[in-house]
């Protein structure tokens, strides 16, 4: 009876939650991955998973519109800053590949990284909230 | 004796019970209020632009991230690779169909055929979201939380008092309209939304708020500023009684402190809003009773009652002299016919009914709809003395009243007017006395709201008797024409006429002295006074040797020119001065000081300083 029970409350997944914890993560784990590596060369750092961190990102913040909860409105506080660094980091390195004479030098190259990586900070921070929301549920 | 100590705590008590219970019902109404405030619309945008907004992201990331995985070729052939800044630019302008053709390089046919899918999905994907927005912005759901976010944010910023009109019928606004000309604020409430649009088309001077919404919901009336400092009186006109009562209800139980004013057709919902505090219940029926009554015994006095309820501007009504004996005939016993029934007999004039049901409470019926041939032969209307069309349908009434006319052109003829569009039709008619209830609900209204002291005149005046009150009328006329002009207050204390002070504490202040015309005192002021309001004792039309005393509160009536003269008398020594005793004294300071040592001769002497002139 009792292992019945817990199996239909494992059952009743809300999809939403997933997609939403889907994305929260993936954008945290992407921009995680851009991250990583020495942070003064260039092939270290794949602009194409900058790109899909800025896509991942924006999705993640779209996702928590319109929650009026406490909680929602910190979630939606730092996707936006998250996803405001990540499309500066972008444009940074835009710059230095189009518009600068030099390329991407190191210190460009650290410069995008250090930004990325503040956005990093504030993706952990929606992972850390993402956790708390469940776990608070579960208590609840 | 109680211990003084313990008399003391009781006190304080008390005093603490009754903060706390005022501090929680200011809680309950925010909290309802809260509730209708919620929905804020950013929050309606966003959550349902969720779906467009991410299909529109995916759209775009995947058109531009394969533009940069398709191999191309730049001028001279070689092999070139996109990168993502020249990805984000094509699709941006392809995608918003701006189309700046094939940039930096021509494309090859792979990336050709890549660019038309993409032209196809982001077309569907900007529509979509496009198409969404503008849905939302059409949509009732949303509109009504924009109407209630505006409405809530106009009701917010009212800085001075204003009147809350709960169903904004006909009678509504008439009250708008005569509370407006005040200078009052109102704000309305109905849940038909065709009158709130309405609102827009009328021509207010003030700002009105309104909201299309039930006033039965305590929470509507929070947010339409039952919670706010500066309401000063609910007003419940809907045309459905429990929804009046609703409101009264809402009132005493979440801001006893309020004064209520409700209209009730019946005497069960009167008593069933009495039980709620003493809210002020309008029965239009029973009024209309009333105003015959009076009417039949004094039509002074009920004409100088329906010109001064009627406002400023209201045209002087015709004296009416209803018969006082002889029969009356009253077709339709609804719930006019048995207020005036009851209040013609009560006066001991015989009445004849005519209805199409059969009534047990009440002798002397004739069993018929009134305009069956013969009926009227049969009530004997020619010796009949006054016939009353009291039925809920105008086309009957406006019939019978003919009818009634062709058989015995000296009747004396009564009808009610239900639906405002009749109006003209009833004017043509040209009958002796008109009942319409929404009117008689808004005048008896104003007369409440507009200035406690024309109330109280107004209930203290048939007491005086025709002749007083034909007197009064003359008074009227002779000053201000056939129109009403203004109304107003004047109460003087040391803050509103502080030039009065010292001539006040003389004792010898007469009235006739202050209403001189500061131009020249030999005319006098064009302003009667109504009512002279000392404590709680009321003088009606004080006459001019009437002495007054600091704090006394005045109404009059009389041409908006005399209310600034008197304002002037009231605030500027020098021309008290000289409305009271003929002498013109300097009003600066430097004229004073060297006019003190010798008075002007010539100022003084054409006219003696006279203190009581006649």
């Amino acid at each position: 009876m009792l292992s019945s029970s817990s199996v239909s409350e494992e059952v009743r997944v809300n999809l939403e939650k997933v997609v939403f914890g889907f994305f929260v993560l993936l954008a945290a784990t992407l921009n995680f991955g851009f991250f990583i590596g020495d942070i003064d060369r260039p092939e270290l750092h794949n602009r194409y998973e900058l790109f899909a961190a800025v896509v991942v990102n924006l999705i993640a913040t779209v996702l928590k519109f319109g929650d009026r909860t406490q909680i929602g409105a910190v979630h939606l506080a730092t996707s936006l800053v998250a996803s405001l660094q990540l499309v500066a980091a972008a444009l940074m390195y835009g710059y230095a590949a189009y518009v600068s004479t030099a390329g991407m030098t190191p210190g460009w190259t650290a410069s995008v990284v250090s930004v990325a990586g503040g956005a990093l900070l504030a993706n952990l921070v929606s992972v850390v909230l993402l956790v708390i929301e469940t776990v608070s549920f579960h208590r609840g | 004796m109680g211990n003084p100590l313990l008399t003391f705590w009781n006190r304080r008590d008390r005093r603490e019970e009754e903060e706390e219970r005022r501090a929680r019902r200011a809680r309950l109404l925010a909290a309802a209020a809260s509730a209708n405030r919620a929905s804020e619309t950013v929050f309606l945008i966003l959550r349902r632009m969720r779906a467009p907004l991410i299909v529109l992201i995916a759209i775009f990331s995947v058109s531009v991230l394969g533009l940069t995985l398709i191999p191309g070729q730049d001028a001279e052939g070689r092999p070139w690779d996109m990168g993502f800044f020249d990805a984000i630019y094509v699709m941006s302008y392809t995608a918003t169909t701006i189309g700046f053709g094939e940039i930096p390089y021509p494309f090859t046919y792979n990336q050709r055929m890549w660019v038309t899918i993409s032209i196809y999905l982001t077309v569907v994907g900007w529509a979509y979201a496009i198409g969404s927005l503008l849905g939302l912005l059409q949509d009732r759901a949303f509109r009504s939380a924009l109407a209630l976010q505006q409405f809530t944010r106009r009701v917010a910023r009212l800085a001075e008092p204003f009147v809350l009109v709960a169903g904004y019928g006909r009678a509504g606004e008439l009250l708008g309209h005569s509370m407006d000309a005040l200078g009052r604020r109102v704000v309305v409430l109905d849940k038909d939304s065709e009158r709130i649009d309405g609102l827009d088309l009328e021509s207010y001077h003030g700002d009105v708020p309104g909201l299309a919404a039930d006033a039965r919901d305590p929470g509507h009336l929070g947010v339409a500023g039952l919670d706010h400092p500066c309401c000063e009186a609910v007003v419940a006109l809907t045309d459905d009684d429990e929804a009046n009562l609703a409101v009264v209800m809402t009132t005493a139980l979440l801001r006893p402190d309020l004064p209520v004013i409700a209209r009730a057709t019946t005497r069960v919902m009167a008593e069933r809003m009495g039980v709620f505090g003493s809210p002020s219940v309008v029965n239009p029926f029973d009024l209309f009773g009333d105003h015959v009554q009076l009417a039949l015994r004094a039509p002074a006095s009920y004409q100088l009652l329906t010109w001064l309820e009627s406002g400023p501007g209201a045209p002087l009504p015709p004296r009416g002299a209803p018969p006082a004996s002889g029969r009356w005939i009253v077709c339709g016993y609804g719930r006019l016919g048995r207020e005036l029934t009851a209040d013609l007999r009560a006066e001991g004039i015989d009445v004849t009914v005519i209805d199409p049901s059969p009534h047990d409470d009440v002798d002397d019926v004739v069993v018929a709809g009134g305009f069956e041939p013969g009926v009227l032969e049969a009530v004997a209307l020619e010796d009949a003395v006054g016939f009353v069309a009291g039925t809920d349908n105008d086309i009957t009434n406006l019939s019978l009243v003919k009818a009634a006319r062709r058989a015995n052109p000296r009747l004396f003829l009564t009808a009610r007017q239900n639906r405002p569009s009749s109006a003209p039709l009833f004017a043509a008619m040209e009958l002796d006395a008109l009942l319409v209830p929404t009117e008689e609900i808004a005048h008896e209204v104003y007369a409440q709201l507009s200035t406690p002291l024309l109330w109280r005149f107004l209930r203290a005046m048939p007491a005086l008797g025709d002749a007083w009150a034909a007197d009064v009328v003359d008074r009227l006329t002779a000053l201000c024409g056939q129109h009403l002009q203004a109304l107003w207050k004047v109460r003087l204390t040391e803050r509103e006429a502080p030039a009065l002070t010292s001539w006040l504490a003389s004792g010898e202040g007469r009235l006739g002295d202050l209403l001189r015309n500061p131009e020249d005192r030999d005319e006098p002021l064009h302003a009667v006074p109504l009512l002279l309001l000392r404590g709680d004792d009321a003088t009606l039309a004080p006459g001019p040797d009437v002495t007054l005393a600091p704090g006394d509160e005045l109404l009059l009536a009389g041409w908006p020119a005399a209310r600034r003269a008197l304002d002037v008398t009231l605030l500027v020594d020098a021309v008290l001065e000289y409305v009271v005793t003929g002498r013109r004294v300097p009003s600066s300071w430097l004229w004073r000081k060297l006019g003190r040592p010798a008075p002007d001769p010539e100022e003084t002497a054409p006219r003696p300083p006279a203190r009581t002139p006649s």
